[in-house]
C-alpha cells in the first residue's frame, strides 16, 4: 500500500516522513505502471472478472441459507422459513428478495473448515491453507492476480472495505499476496454509504476531487507542496513512486472505474444507502473496467454491531436481532441487486460471483441466547461465470450441525475459483499454489 | 411456517412523486397528484435524489409545496428528516415533542444519538465528543431521565441512566465475557428501567431503578423476550417473544406476571409501542413478507396495517395526541423518519 491521498478528503492534513516512506517502500507491485505484468492471458477463463463478497465474521447458516424449521426450538430460533424458486429449498424469512432470486445462483451447503477462529479461519477461508507451516499462502485473489496481471492502469486484485480484515488480536494474514510478496497484495479502497470513495492509498492527496485530478498541474503543486516537507534524503524514491502513482490516478478509466457519482440515482439507490451496498456497487464498476479479481468485505467496520472491534457477522450475542435489524437486510438487498444489475448488464455470465463467510455459527443456541462459532457446517453462494445456478449442493444433517454429503473445503473453493478464472492445473502448478486442490464439480 | 417468497424483482414506475424544481413543474405537479390512483399509503413527498434542488427553489414555492402537502394531500406522511442514512431507535425527548431523539449510523464504527428539532430542522449530535457507540435512547415520561445502551467493548454492551434535572449518570455494566443489555424503557412513575438480557439460553426482560440497582426479573422463559414497552397508566407492558415460536406481541401485569399472547401470525411481530392512552398499540410486523407498521388494540383486536411498502416501515413510535405514529421508512434504499396520520 502506499498513501498519497483521497477522492473524498476536503481538508489537507499534511504529511509526516513517516508515511511518506511507508508508501515508498510498500506500493503494490501490481500498481508499478511499466514492470513487467501479464503472465497469462487467460484465454480459457469463464469468469472474466470474480466479486468475492466475504462475510467476515461467519454468519448463521441455520438463521439464513440452511434453516432447519422442524429441529427444536433450541436449534431453530425464531425465523420462520420462505420458499424459493427451487421446489422444497427454503431460506430463513430474513431473505425474500434473494429468494426470490434463488434461480440465479447456487447455493453449497456442506462447507466445512480446519479452524474455529476468526484469523485463522479467515486465512484459510482465503487462501485454502493454514498459517503454519509458513509461509503463508496467496490470497486467491493474488493468485487470479498475478496470473491475469492489470489492465491498463488499474489493479489486479482490489479489495473494497475498510482496511484488512481482523479481529481483536490481528488481522487475517492470508489477506493478500503471502508468498507472492507484498507486491501481490490487494489494491484497497474503501466505500462510504453515500457512495464517496476512498483509496487510502491516496491520503496523501487530500483535498483532491475525481476532476480536480484530472488537473496535471493542481497534483503538481499539491506534490511539490508534499515535497517540502520532506527530507531530501527521500527526493529520488520519492520522485521515482510519484510517476507509478500519477499513472494510476491520472489515468481517466482508473478514475471512472472508482467514481459512483457517474451511476444513476436509481442504480445507486438499489443496492441500498450502506456502506456494503455502495461497496457492492463499486466492486460492479470495477468488472466494468476489468478488473480481474475484486474482493468486497462485509467488515472492516461496515454497519457496526458493537463498534470499535470488527466483528462483522460475528453474533455472539443479540443473534437474532441482529440478523432481523441489520445484517441480513442489507446483504439481502445489497447481493440482490448486484446480482440485477450484472444480469442486466450483461455481465454475469462472465462474472463470478462468490459469497461466504469463514465459516458457520453454532445451531445449538447458546448461554447468551445467540450463536457461537462453528466450522463443521456453513454455507456459500455462487453465480456467473461459469456456475450452473440454482442448484442446491450438498446438506446438512437435522441440526445443520455437520455435513451429510461430502465436505467442501476452503481449498475446493479456490480452486474452483481460480480454474473459473483461467488459472487452469497447469498454471496453478506453476505458481506453486492450490496444491491439491479440486473443482467442485457439482457447480458446473 | 412456511409462507411463499415476495416477489421484489425490479419494479415498475413507483408511486412517489419528485419534488419539482421550478413553478412550472409544480403546477403539473398539482394537476397530476388530485389524477393519481393511490395504490399506496405511504406515498414519499420527496425522492431522495431531488432534495438537493430544493436549493433552487423559491420560498414561494416551497410555501406552497407545504401547503399542498397539508391540503391537497391531507393523510399523507411529513418526511422528517432528509439525509436517508441509517438511522434508527426514535423518541421524543420531552413532553412538548418538538425534538426527535434518535440514532445514526453516523460511520461504519459509530452510532451516535442525534437530537432533531421538529421546530427549525437543526441535527446535533447528543454526545458531540463521544466516541463510543450509543443506541436505543429512552426517556421517561416527564423527560427527567435519559436511558440508553452504550458499547464498552468488544461485544459488551452497558445500559446508562442519565438523571437530566440532577447531572448524574448511573451504569448498569454488562457481565463478562460477551455480553449486553437492551432495549431499555422506563415504567411510567419513572422509578425503574425495564431492559432485555440474556443469559442462561434466554433472553429475559429486568427492571432496575433509576440509580441501576435492585435488579428485578420481570419476564422469564424460553426464548428471546425483548422491545418491552409500558403504559403510561403503568398497569401493564408489551414486549415480544420468542417462546412460541417466531416473535410475537405479548402484555403483561406491571409486575411482570400473567403474560397474555397478543398476536398469532407467522413472521416476526416486534417492536411495540403502547398508544399514549393505552387503548392501541403499534408494532412492526413481517407478516407479509417485508417489514411493515401495524396499530391494533391493546387486546389483539382490530388489525389494522399503516404502511405498505416494499421497502422497510420500522421503529414506530406515539405522538402525544395519539393520532400519529412517527417511523422509520426506507425508501429507494435511504431511510428517513415520517410521520403518519393514524385512523
Amino acid at each position: 500500500m502506499f498513501d498519497i491521498g483521497s477522492f473524498r478528503a476536503s481538508t489537507c492534513q499534511g504529511i509526516g516522513r513517516r508515511s511518506f516512506l511507508k508508501w515508498g517502500a510498500s506500493i503494490p507491485a501490481g500498481l508499478m505502471l511499466g514492470s513487467p505484468r501479464v503472465l497469462h492471458a487467460a484465454p480459457a477463463a469463464k469468469a472474466k472478472s470474480v466479486i468475492f463478497v466475504w462475510l467476515w465474521g461467519a454468519p448463521s447458516h441455520i438463521d439464513t441459507f440452511d434453516p432447519k424449521p422442524k429441529a427444536p426450538s433450541q436449534y431453530r430460533g425464531p425465523f420462520a422459513t420462505i420458499a424459493t424458486q427451487q421446489p422444497g429449498v427454503h431460506y430463513s424469512e430474513l431473505l425474500p428478495r434473494l429468494a426470490a432470486r434463488s434461480d440465479r445462483f447456487s447455493l453449497i451447503r456442506s462447507h466445512v473448515t480446519s479452524q474455529p477462529g476468526h484469523p485463522d479461519a479467515g486465512t484459510v477461508g482465503l487462501t485454502g491453507f493454514e498459517e503454519r507451516p509458513e509461509p503463508v499462502q496467496p490470497n486467491f485473489g493474488a493468485i487470479v492476480g498475478k496470473h491475469r496481471g492489470h489492465q491498463g492502469s488499474l489493479p489486479p486484485f482490489a479489495m473494497i472495505g475498510r482496511g484488512i480484515p481482523r479481529d481483536v488480536v490481528r488481522k487475517i494474514d492470508g489477506y493478500g499476496g503471502g508468498k507472492f510478496g507484498k507486491g501481490a497484495d490487494p489494491f484497497m479502497v474503501s466505500c462510504a454509504d453515500d457512495g464517496t470513495v476512498e483509496i487510502p492509498s491516496l491520503q496523501l492527496l487530500e483535498g483532491l476531487t475525481p476532476n480536480r485530478i484530472s488537473d496535471r498541474h493542481e497534483i503538481r503543486s499539491r506534490l511539490d507542496a508534499t515535497l517540502r516537507q520532506l527530507d531530501r534524503a527521500g527526493m529520488s524514491e520519492w520522485d521515482r513512486t510519484y510517476q507509478r502513482a500519477y499513472g494510476l490516478i491520472a489515468s481517466p478509466q482508473s478514475r471512472a472505474a472508482f467514481d459512483l457519482t457517474q451511476e444513476s440515482q436509481a442504480t445507486r439507490d438499489s443496492y441500498g444507502q450502506t456502506t456494503f451496498g455502495q461497496s457492492c456497487l463499486l466492486a460492479r464498476r470495477l468488472v466494468e473496467a476489468e478488473v480481474p479479481y475484486i474482493q468486497v468485505n462485509w467488515s472492516e467496520y461496515v454497519e457496526c454491531m458493537t463498534p470499535n472491534c470488527d466483528f462483522g457477522w460475528d453474533t455472539h450475542i443479540y443473534n437474532f436481532e441482529l440478523l432481523q435489524d441489520t445484517h441480513c437486510p442489507i446483504f439481502d438487498r445489497a447481493f440482490s441487486a448486484l446480482l440485477d444489475d450484472l444480469q442486466s448488464r450483461g455481465l454475469l455470465d462472465s462474472t463470478l460471483v462468490v459469497a461466504m463467510g469463514e465459516f458457520g455459527r453454532s445451531p445449538r443456541i447458546t448461554n447468551r441466547a445467540a450463536r457461537d462459532h462453528w466450522s463443521r457446517c456453513y454455507f456459500s453462494l455462487w453465480s456467473g461465470g461459469g456456475v450452473q445456478p440454482g442448484r442446491v449442493i450438498g446438506s446438512s444433517d437435522k441440526y445443520a450441525e455437520d455435513p451429510l454429503t461430502t465436505a467442501i473445503t476452503p481449498k475446493m473453493v479456490g480452486t474452483t475459483i481460480c480454474d473459473l478464472a483461467g488459472v487452469d492445473t497447469q498454471a496453478r502448478a506453476e505458481l506453486k499454489v492450490l496444491e491439491g486442490g479440486t473443482v467442485i464439480q457439482e457447480l458446473l | 411456517m412456511t409462507k411463499p417468497a415476495q416477489q421484489s424483482g425490479p419494479r415498475g414506475p413507483r408511486d412517489e412523486r419528485v419534488f419539482p424544481a421550478t413553478k412550472r413543474e409544480y403546477s403539473s405537479l398539482l394537476s397530476m397528484s388530485v389524477q393519481f390512483p393511490r395504490r399506496k399509503r405511504d406515498v414519499c413527498l420527496f425522492r431522495r435524489g431531488s432534495v438537493p434542488r430544493l436549493t433552487h427553489c423559491s420560498p414561494f414555492v416551497l410555501l406552497v409545496l407545504s401547503l399542498h402537502a397539508c391540503l391537497v394531500q391531507g393523510a399523507e406522511p411529513v418526511r422528517l428528516t432528509t439525509d436517508g442514512h441509517a438511522k434508527r431507535d426514535p423518541v421524543f425527548s420531552s413532553p412538548q415533542e418538538t425534538e426527535l431523539l434518535y440514532v445514526l449510523l453516523e460511520k461504519p464504527n459509530q452510532l451516535r444519538l442525534m437530537k432533531r428539532s421538529l421546530v427549525d430542522a437543526t441535527t446535533v449530535p447528543l454526545h458531540p465528543g463521544e466516541t463510543r457507540s450509543e443506541f436505543e435512547p429512552a426517556v421517561s415520561r416527564d423527560g427527567h431521565f435519559l436511558a440508553f445502551v452504550q458499547s464498552r467493548g468488544n461485544l459488551s454492551l452497558a445500559l446508562v441512566i442519565v438523571d437530566i434535572m440532577n447531572n448524574r449518570t448511573y451504569d448498569v455494566p454488562p457481565g463478562g465475557g460477551f455480553s449486553g443489555l437492551r432495549s431499555p424503557a422506563f415504567t411510567p412513575d419513572q422509578q425503574r428501567v425495564l431492559f432485555s438480557y440474556p443469559e442462561e439460553g434466554r433472553q429475559q426482560i429486568y427492571s432496575v431503578d433509576v440509580q441501576g440497582k435492585d435488579r428485578k426479573t420481570l419476564i422469564d422463559s424460553q426464548g428471546v423476550n425483548n422491545w418491552p414497552h409500558f403504559s403510561r397508566e403503568g398497569s401493564s407492558f408489551v414486549f415480544s417473544s420468542s417462546r412460541d415460536d417466531d416473535f410475537e406481541i405479548y402484555a403483561a401485569d406491571a409486575n411482570g406476571e400473567n403474560a397474555r399472547r397478543l398476536t398469532t401470525s407467522p413472521g416476526q411481530d416486534i417492536r411495540p409501542r403502547f398508544s399514549p392512552d393505552g387503548s392501541r398499540i403499534a408494532f412492526t410486523s413481517n407478516r407479509d413478507g417485508n417489514y411493515e407498521v401495524y396499530v391494533m388494540r391493546s387486546d389483539g383486536s382490530d388489525l389494522v396495517r399503516i404502511t405498505n411498502h416494499p421497502e422497510q416501515d420500522d421503529y414506530p413510535i406515539w405522538t402525544a395526541n395519539g393520532k400519529q405514529l412517527v417511523l422509520l421508512s426506507e425508501r429507494n434504499g435511504s431511510f428517513d423518519f415520517y410521520r403518519y396520520e393514524i385512523p
